[in-house]
C-alpha cells in the first residue's frame, strides 16, 4: 500500500497511515460542516482500500464519536445547537427505528431484501437532493421576490410555499415551541410524526440518518440551516458515542486505526464547523443537495456492480465517493479562506 | 430531590436506553453486528501493538471502555488545540447571526 505503512494489530494488516489520515480530515469537515456522521463515506472507503468488512462499520463509529465531541462544542459555542430539539428527536426517532427494523425483519423471511432496501436508498437519496435543489433554485428566489414586492406595494402577500408553514398551520394541541430555534407554536404532533418517520427510514435502510435529519430539520420543522447542522450533530454524538461501546464490546473496532484517523478527524470537524460562520444558509443546503444527489448515484453505481458482477462498476463507485468528498473538503476549506480574508480585510477598513 | 430533577434523571435513563436501537441502525446500509471471536496472534507484536492486541484478546469489556475513553480524550484535546490554531488565524467564533 505504501505511504508510511503502519500494522494494525486487531485487523491484522498493513495500512496507510497518511490515507487514515486524509479519510478522518475529509469525514471531520464533512460531519462539523453538514452535521452527519459520514458513515456512508468511511465505510466503503476502507473497505475498497483492504479493511476488512467485519472492522469497516465500527472503526468508523468510534472515529465519528470522538470527532463529534469538539463539533459539537464549537456548535454550542455559536448557538447552532437546539437542544430541546435535539433530545426529542434522539427520543422520538427510536420508536421509528424499532419499526423499521421490524418491517425489514419481517421482509427477510419472506426473501431477500437487500436490493428493495438498496433502491429505497438511492430514491431517497435522490429525490431529497432534486428537491433541495429547486428549493435553491425555484423557491427560494420565488420568496424572495415576494418579499421584495411586499416591501414595495406594502402588501401581505397570501402565499406561503415553504412545507414548514403549512405543517406549522396544523393546530392540534400540545402546541410546543423552540425558542432557540425560533420556531413557535407547532403541534408536538407534527414533531412527533415526523421523526417517527425520519427513525423509521434509518432503521428500515440500516443507516444512522444524519443524512435524514438535516433536511427534515430544515424543510419540515423549520429551523434554520446552522441550527439544524449543530441540532443533527446532536444526533449523531449520541448514537455514534453508543455505537463505539458496543462495536468495541464485539470486537469489531480497530482502535489503531480509530486513533489515527481521529487525529485527522478532529481537526477536519473543527474546521468544518468554523466554516459554517462563513457560509449562509442556503450555500450549505445546496453544498448539502450535491453531495446526498453524488451519493445516491455512487449507490446506484454499486448496484450495478451487484447486478452484473463486474469490478469495474465497484470501482467506479468507489471514486465516485471518495472523490465527492474530496471536492466537497476542497470546496469548504476555499470557501472558508475566501470568506474569512474577506471578513478581515472589511474589519481592517 | 425537586421535581425538574427527577425528570432529567428519568429522560437521561430512557436515553439511555433508547440510543441502543438508533446506534443499531448506524452503518452505512450494512448489516455487521454479531460478535467477533477471533483471536490476535501477539507473538509477533512489540509495544503499543502489543497491549492493545493482548488487551483485545483478554478483556473485551475493558477493551471497549478503553476505546471509547480514548475516543473522548483524544478528541476533545485535539480540538482544543486545533481550535486554538484557528484563533491565533483569526477564525475565532462566538454566538452567530443565523443568515439564510
Amino acid at each position: 500500500m505504501g505511504l508510511l505503512d503502519i500494522h494494525l494489530p486487531v485487523a491484522g494488516i498493513e495500512f496507510s497511515a497518511v490515507l487514515l489520515i486524509l479519510i478522518g480530515f475529509c469525514v471531520g469537515i464533512l460531519g462539523g460542516f453538514f452535521g452527519v456522521g459520514g458513515g456512508w463515506m468511511i465505510t466503503p472507503a476502507l473497505n475498497i482500500f483492504g479493511f476488512h468488512m467485519a472492522f469497516a462499520i465500527g472503526t468508523p463509529l468510534a472515529n465519528i464519536f470522538g470527532q463529534s465531541i469538539g463539533a459539537v462544542r464549537k456548535h454550542h459555542r455559536m448557538g447552532n445547537i437546539d437542544w430541546k430539539l435535539g433530545l426529542i428527536s434522539i427520543v422520538t426517532s427510536v420508536l421509528g427505528v424499532e419499526i423499521g427494523s421490524r418491517v425489514i425483519i419481517a421482509m427477510e423471511k419472506a426473501g431477500d431484501v437487500g436490493m428493495i432496501v438498496r433502491w429505497c436508498y438511492i430514491g431517497l437519496l435522490t429525490i431529497l437532493g432534486i428537491y433541495m435543489m429547486y428549493d435553491y433554485f425555484v423557491i427560494h428566489p420565488r420568496l424572495m421576490k415576494l418579499a421584495e414586492d411586499e416591501a414595495v406595494n406594502g402588501t401581505r402577500s397570501a402565499a406561503a410555499t415553504k412545507l414548514s408553514d403549512k405543517l406549522h398551520r396544523i393546530n392540534i394541541p400540545p402546541m410546543i415551541s423552540f425558542p432557540a430555534s425560533g420556531v413557535e407554536g407547532v403541534s408536538l404532533w407534527v414533531i412527533l410524526l415526523v421523526f417517527l418517520l425520519t427513525g423509521f427510514l434509518s432503521g428500515f435502510m440500516g443507516v444512522g440518518g444524519g443524512f435524514i435529519i438535516l433536511p427534515v430539520l430544515v424543510y419540515l420543522i423549520g429551523l434554520p440551516t446552522t441550527i439544524a447542522v449543530g441540532t443533527s450533530l446532536v444526533t449523531v454524538l449520541f448514537t455514534a458515542a453508543y455505537g463505539c461501546f458496543t462495536y468495541a464490546l464485539k470486537g469489531r473496532v480497530e482502535l489503531v486505526a480509530a486513533f489515527i484517523m481521529l487525529v485527522g478527524a478532529s481537526i477536519g470537524a473543527q474546521i468544518g464547523a468554523t466554516a459554517v460562520k462563513f457560509i449562509k444558509g442556503y450555500g450549505i443546503r445546496l453544498l448539502f443537495a450535491i453531495m446526498i444527489i453524488l451519493a445516491g448515484f455512487s449507490v446506484l453505481t454499486e448496484q450495478f456492480y451487484k447486478a452484473t458482477g463486474k469490478p469495474v462498476f465497484q470501482t467506479f463507485a468507489g471514486i465516485v465517493l471518495m472523490g465527492t468528498a474530496l471536492a466537497m473538503t476542497v470546496l469548504i476549506i476555499g470557501r472558508l479562506a475566501l470568506e474569512s480574508s474577506k471578513e478581515k480585510s472589511l474589519s481592517a477598513k | 430531590m425537586s421535581t425538574k430533577k427527577m425528570f432529567a434523571l428519568l429522560f437521561l435513563s430512557f436515553l439511555f436506553i433508547s440510543v441502543p436501537t438508533i446506534s443499531a441502525a448506524a452503518g452505512g446500509g450494512e448489516k455487521e453486528t454479531a460478535a467477533l471471536n477471533q483471536k490476535v496472534d501477539t507473538s509477533k507484536l512489540t509495544g503499543i501493538n502489543r497491549w492493545v492486541a493482548e488487551m483485545y484478546n483478554g478483556d473485551r469489556v475493558l477493551y471497549a471502555i478503553v476505546v471509547t475513553l480514548v475516543m473522548a480524550a483524544l478528541g476533545t484535546s485535539l480540538a482544543f488545540l486545533t481550535d486554538l490554531i484557528l484563533k491565533s488565524l483569526g477564525l475565532e467564533v462566538s454566538r452567530i447571526s443565523h443568515r439564510e
